[in-house]
This record gives C-alpha cells, structure tokens and sequence, in this order.
C-alpha cells in the first residue's frame, strides 16, 4: 500500500530550503510540493496544496512558525507538522510540545536524524489510513516508535546496569530488614541518585515495597523492605 | 517699608468648634437672659404700679379718711394712715387735700406744699391712675385716687408710692436665681461644647478636615497607583472599597459598575483566602491562593475599629507576574553576556568548518557540524518519548535549553518516565514543583562554578517516574550545601539562601506537595550538593 504524502517545506534560506526538498524527493519516496519562504507563503500553500506534512522552521522573516499551529487548528486543516528549532531556541519546542507536533528537530538537523523521523511519519501515516478508528493506546504506540534504535546510547537502554541491581538485591535478599536509601548508599557503595533508580526499580518489579515510618519529629521516613515471599 | 508678618494664630478644628459654640450658647444665654429680666422688670411694675393703685382706692374710700379729709383733721389723718401705712410694703402715702396741697406724708415732707410730681390733674377730675414720675423723694411709681365726699365732690386725693430704688430691690431679688439658673445652664453647655469638640476630634482621629480630604484624595491616588488587586470588604463580604486593578482581575464588567456594596462571592467565586474562616481573627500575610482559578499571593487584614473586626483589606499580586519580571530581568544580562561569546565562537567555528571543507575531510565536517545539536537532539528525543504530559514534556525541554544556556548540564535519569499527572495537582503546580526544584539547582551550581577553580561542566540530574504507586521526583545538583541551620526553614515563605531570591520558590514546592499529601525529602550529595526528593502517592 503505497500512499503519497505531499510535503511543504517553510524554511527562509532558499539553498538550505533547496538542498532539503532534494534530499527528500531522493531518499524517500515523499513529494515535496512546496517551499515557502515565510509565514504568508506558508498560508497560501497550506490553502492550495493542504499537505499532509510540513517541516516547519520556527525561524521565519515576519514571525515564528510557531505561529502556524494556531492557523492550522483554526482552518481544521489536518497537516502534521515535524517541528525545527536552533538549538539556542530551544525554549520554542517547549511551547510546539503543547500542540503536539508529530516530532522536533534541532537544527542543524543530521540527514540520518531527518530520513528517521519521515519514515517514522510514512509508517505512522499508513497505519493511520489503515484504520481511521485507531484507540488512545495505539495512537500513543505509533508515536512511541522507540527512538533508541537511531540513537545509539548505552545509557538510554534500560538505565539498569544488572552488576549494580545484584549488588543492591544482596542487600535485602538474606534479610527481612528495612533500609533507607541511605543505609543502601553505605552499603553498596554507590551515589544516592543510582540508589534511588535502583530502588524505585525493585519496587516496579515487585521484589521491594515501601514503608513509611512517621518519625518522631513528625518526618516521613521511606523504608525500602523486601516482599516476603 | 518692611512688612511685618503677623503670626495668625493657627486653631485647629477643634478648637474652632469648641470655640464657636461657646461663643454661640454665650451669646444666646445673655439674649435669653435680659429678655426674661426684662418681662419681669416689666412685669413687677406693672404689679407694683397695680397695687399702689388699688391701695390707694381702697385708702380713698375709707369713711374715716374722708371725714379727715373733709374736715382738715391733720391728726386724725395721721393716726389713720400711719396705721395702714404699717401694713402696706409701699415707700410712701400722702394724702392731698383738693388743690394737690400735702395734708399727711409719711416721710414727713413738708406738709401744705404742693404735692410733687405734677400728675394730679387727672385725679383731682376723678380719675385713678399709675403713674411714674420724680416726686420729693426721687423717682417713684405711684397709684393715685380721688377722695370723694358722700355729695361726689372731689376733696382729695391719696397716693401710694413706691420708689424706684426699692422697687430695684425687689428686682434684684427676684432676679437672683434667674441670674444663678442662666449661670449653671452657661457652664452646662460649656463643658457640653468642650466634651462635643472633644468627641468629633477623637472621632476624627486629631486630624483636621482640611488633613482628612487630603487623606481621601491621598488614598485614591495610593490605591490606583500601586500594581496590586486590593479590596476591601465589610462583615457581609461587601465591597467597600475596590481598586481598578482588583475590577480588572475579577474581570467585574462595567456595566456592573460602580460596585461598592454588591457582596465580593458575586465574582470571586472561589476564594481560599475567604473560605477559611478558621483563623478568621488572624491577619494574614503573603499566602499563595487561588483567586478563580488563578494564583496570588496574597494578604488579609482585619479592620479594626474600636477593638472589634468591622471588616477585612485584601490585597493580592499575581503570581505569575512577579516570576516573569525575574525571570525577564535575569535572562537580558544572560543574552547580553552570551552573545559576544557565541559571536566570537561562530568565526571559529565557520573557520573550522571551511578548513575541513577544503581539505575534504567531509565526513569530519558532517560530524563536527552535527555535534553540537545532536546533543540537544537526544535530550528532546528523551523527553518525547519519556514524558507524555506535553506541559511536563515542554517544560523540560525549556529547563534543558536553559541549563545548556547557562552552561551546566541538565541530565536525565535514563529510567525517567511519566505517562500522566497527579489526580492532586494540576498541571500548573506540577510544572511548579519541578521548575523550582530545577531552578534552585540551577542557581546552587552556578555559585559553586564561580566559586571553584575547577571550571568543568556542572550537571544536573533529574528523575521523574511514575513506575511505581508513587510518583517520584529527584533532582540532585553538585552545587553549594545547605546549611544545616538553614535546612529546617528552607521552606518557609520569604526564606532564601539566593543572593536575589524572594524565598518564594520551595515554599510553593511543599504548598503543593503537602497538597498532593505528598512528602519532601532534602538531603546532602556526595561529594557536594544537595538532592530533593518529593514523593506524591497516586
């Protein structure tokens, strides 16, 4: 099933804006139908061709492109937009995130980075065509499409380190005793940050609970307590 | 010609009114007073002048008298009159024969003399009159009678008088406790007057009016010109007073104007501030609350009159307001400071850039180009992905583009995770509680990095999740402690350890947290900083 997308490119440097309309009519198979330079151009080629996807460059000659989700909201037009900032406008993607952009790009954006995000937008696309009707749950699942496979960090997997999870399982595994985070800290020889991920961890996979014990000045104390099998 | 000034004695109002109706019951006691002196004066001659004239009828007519008199008895005369005469309260009697010539005089004026006074024509013609003339004695009233014989012949005449000095006796002490009660009513309405300005001054708290107009216009101009919601209410929450500031807020329409005297629930529908009527004899100052759906800070006073509550001032400022002035003022030095940097930094960087273009190095050229946003790339592809509350989400972002800013690092725990809010708080307090945190450690670190001599990159680390039955939120920094001392009060509004801080930020972190039935924990970092640890049960 092969759908065609038309794609608006807004963006004010006509040979960045050249170069990108090329590299995407090469390397994916979406159809760039327009290129504006401003906010004006971007309306009356929203009203022309209403393409499904705009890349959208919130830096603009008469305004911000933010600007451009409020248009399209009021003239129902039902065009996603992927969302680029410059790194020092950060705080605008903030603002974009309350409209929901389909995804934010940091420019200067890598072509890698760009190519997964418009294939992320054709899978999305064509799920959604497949079924009008689609649950809160699967809309949330398409938008999940896990980014890890694009970013290669260590850190971003899980976050668990399985040496560090034994050494703080032993802790509670041959007692029934409560610990507070800092008696882990001492124990185990980590940072209190790590021992609270861990922590809170065993406690999502059901092999610690929490006790709050009411000191006597009336502070809440956390005891982090192994569950008796 | 020097002019000299002439110091006018100034008087205050007071003293004035005091003065004025002293002078006005004066005036009116001593009006009052000769008038009634006046009627009785007039009123005893009138009686005097009656009784001589009856005496001396009634003297006339004795048959004795006008045997006498018929018969020229000077003795018989005597022995008569001098009888009455013992009787009678009148000065003097004299009895005339039918020329007006004396017969007897009970004052032994010469006796065959004409009697003095030149008012017996009328008498000597039968007539009996009062009248008030100088006789040989001095000025005198007097009753006068003819005496007629039983053939009508008129043969003398009988006078009775009363000299004027005696009858001024008489006046005077008849006149006595009009003089003594006219006195007593003066000093009565002396101190009521004194007592009367006393009491207005009092009322007037010793302002004059001229001072208290003032005042009014004064408070007008106050009330209009500061940049605060203020409104003042009575006993029955009705507006007594509101500025433009407050209409403006509580969004009251104009044509619901002028407002005073409508009761304030009518647009301010939900107000924590009203509602806790617990503390309602405590003052209140500076308390976060929420105005319609809208935070403020703000105070309440009572009004006191006299000792007990006539009603209550509430003031209030939005919160917002006061944080985005701050957050303005910080954030132009910030860019002034950055862009000479960023300038400087761009050259090298085109620089760079065109070395390894022309030296073909094009995949080290993508890479060195793709750096810098690929970091800030990945923090928003975290949070995206990790964070669903889009307020949460932009929120982060924004704290991340500032840490970036201010040159720290803000790192996420890579087991972060939040698929949606607390059912206890809103969005808004939510963002609070995290941006506070963020903030405080923003601030913590930066002072340490000025501090030290190690320039290298302080980081930031957040956790947020949601994972558990709690949500669970850490932010920990390497920046300066917190004194032990300070450690107990952190919290408290108005507490702050920033040079330019206004000790508002964590007070609303546990306001909101406690709100959430929530707890906070702040502990020290190793080897430095500080961690806050909030947790709220779902």
């Amino acid at each position: 099933m092969n759908l065609k997308i038309n794609a608006l490119l807004v963006e004010d440097e006509p040979i960045l804006a050249e170069v990108n309309a090329d590299f995407i009519q090469r390397n994916t198979n979406i159809n760039v139908v327009g290129i504006a330079s401003c906010l004006k151009e971007a309306k009356i080629m929203l009203e022309k061709f209403n393409p499904q996807l705009i890349l959208l460059d919130n830096y603009l000659p008469d305004g911000q492109g933010i600007k451009l989700f409020d248009y399209i909201i009021k003239h129902n037009l039902n065009s996603y937009i992927i969302f680029i900032t410059a790194a020092s406008d950060m705080d605008t993607c903030s603002h974009a995130i309350r409209y929901g952009a389909f995804d934010y790009l940091i420019k200067p954006v890598s072509y890698e980075r760009m190519t997964y995000s418009l294939n992320k937008f054709k899978l999305f696309f064509s799920q959604q065509s497949k079924s009008k009707h689609l649950s809160q749950r699967q809309i949330d699942e398409l938008f999940n499409l896990q980014t890890k496979d694009f970013i290669d960090n260590q850190k971003t997997s899980k976050g668990i380190d399985s040496l560090t999870l034994e050494r703080i399982k032993a802790l509670f595994i041959n007692n029934l005793q409560a610990l507070t985070v800092e008696d882990v800290v001492n124990r185990a020889q980590i940072s209190k940050t790590t021992a609270r991920r861990y922590l809170e961890y065993c406690i999502q996979t059901h092999f610690l609970k929490v006790e709050i014990h009411y000191g006597k000045i009336g502070r809440p104390e956390r005891y982090y307590q192994r569950i008796a099998l | 010609m020097t002019k000299t000034k002439i110091s006018r004695i100034h008087l205050r109002f007071a003293e004035k009114l005091f003065i004025a109706l002293a002078l006005l019951f004066t005036v009116a006691i001593l009006l009052l007073h000769s008038y009634f002196d006046n009627i009785t004066q007039a009123h005893l001659y009138k009686s005097l002048g009656e009784r001589a004239q009856i005496q001396a009828k009634e003297l006339a007519i004795i048959p004795e008298l006008v045997a006498a008199v018929n018969q020229h008895n000077l003795r018989a005369i005597r022995q008569l009159i001098n009888q009455i005469d013992k009787q009678t309260d009148a000065s003097y009697i004299v009895i005339g024969d039918k020329n007006a010539h004396r017969l007897f005089h009970t004052q032994n004026a010469p006796l065959n003399s004409p009697m003095v006074g030149g008012d017996n024509a009328d008498v000597l013609k039968g007539a009996s009159i009062i009248a008030l003339s100088e006789g040989s004695l001095g000025i005198s009233l007097r009753g006068k009678a003819p005496i007629i014989d039983d053939q009508g012949n008129i043969i003398g005449i009988v006078s009775v008088g009363y000299l004027l000095d005696e009858i001024n006796e008489m006046h005077k002490a008849q006149s006595s406790p009009l003089i003594l009660f006219s006195f007593i009513l003066f000093i009565t309405l002396f101190v009521f007057s004194y007592i009367f300005s006393y009491l207005i001054k009092k009322q007037m708290f010793n302002l004059e009016p001229k001072e208290i107009s003032l005042l009014v216009r004064m408070q007008k101009a106050m009330m209009e010109s500061i940049n605060e919601g203020l409104i003042a209410i009575d006993l029955d929450y009705q507006i007594t007073h509101i500025n433009h500031f407050a209409i403006r807020f509580l969004k009251i329409p104009e044509h619901a104007l002028p407002i005073i005297g409508q009761n304030l629930f009518i647009y301010l529908k939900q107000c924590d501030l009203l509602n806790n009527t617990a503390n309602i004899a405590e003052d209140i100052h500076d308390s976060i609350s929420h105005f319609n759906d809208e935070v403020v800070i703000a105070s309440r006073i009572r009004l006191m009159i006299n000792g007990s509550t006539q009603g209550w001032v509430i003031t209030f400022r939005k919160m917002n307001e006061i944080n985005s002035l701050n957050k303005k003022l910080s954030q132009v030095q910030l860019y002034a400071d950055n862009l000479r940097a960023l300038r400087h930094e761009h050259q090298n960087w085109l620089a760079t850039l065109l070395g390894l273009i022309y030296m073909q190095r094009y995949d080290e050229a993508k890479e060195f180009i793709t750096q810098q946003s690929n970091t800030n790339q990945q923090g928003i592809d975290f949070i995206t992905d990790k964070i669903k509350v889009p307020a949460i989400a932009g929120l982060l972002i924004g704290k991340y583009a500032k840490a970036n800013e201010l040159g720290l690092e803000l790192q996420f725990d890579p087991l972060c995770q939040l698929s949606q809010i607390p059912n206890s708080l809103t969005d808004t307090e939510l963002m609070s509680i995290i941006a506070n945190l963020l903030d405080n450690a923003f601030t913590a670190s930066l002072e340490q990095l000025n501090r030290s001599a190690l320039k290298e990159k302080k980081v930031i680390t957040l956790y947020i999740s949601d994972m558990t039955n709690e949500y669970v939120i850490e932010v920990s920094d390497a920046g300066t402690q917190i004194d032990e001392s300070m450690k107990s009060s952190i919290f408290k509004l108005g507490v702050t350890t920033k040079k330019e801080g206004d000790g508002v930020g964590l007070y609303l972190v546990k306001t909101y947290t406690e709100k959430a039935h929530g707890f906070i924990e702040v502990s020290d970092n190793a080897p430095q900083g500080t961690i806050f640890s909030i947790f709220i049960p779902k």
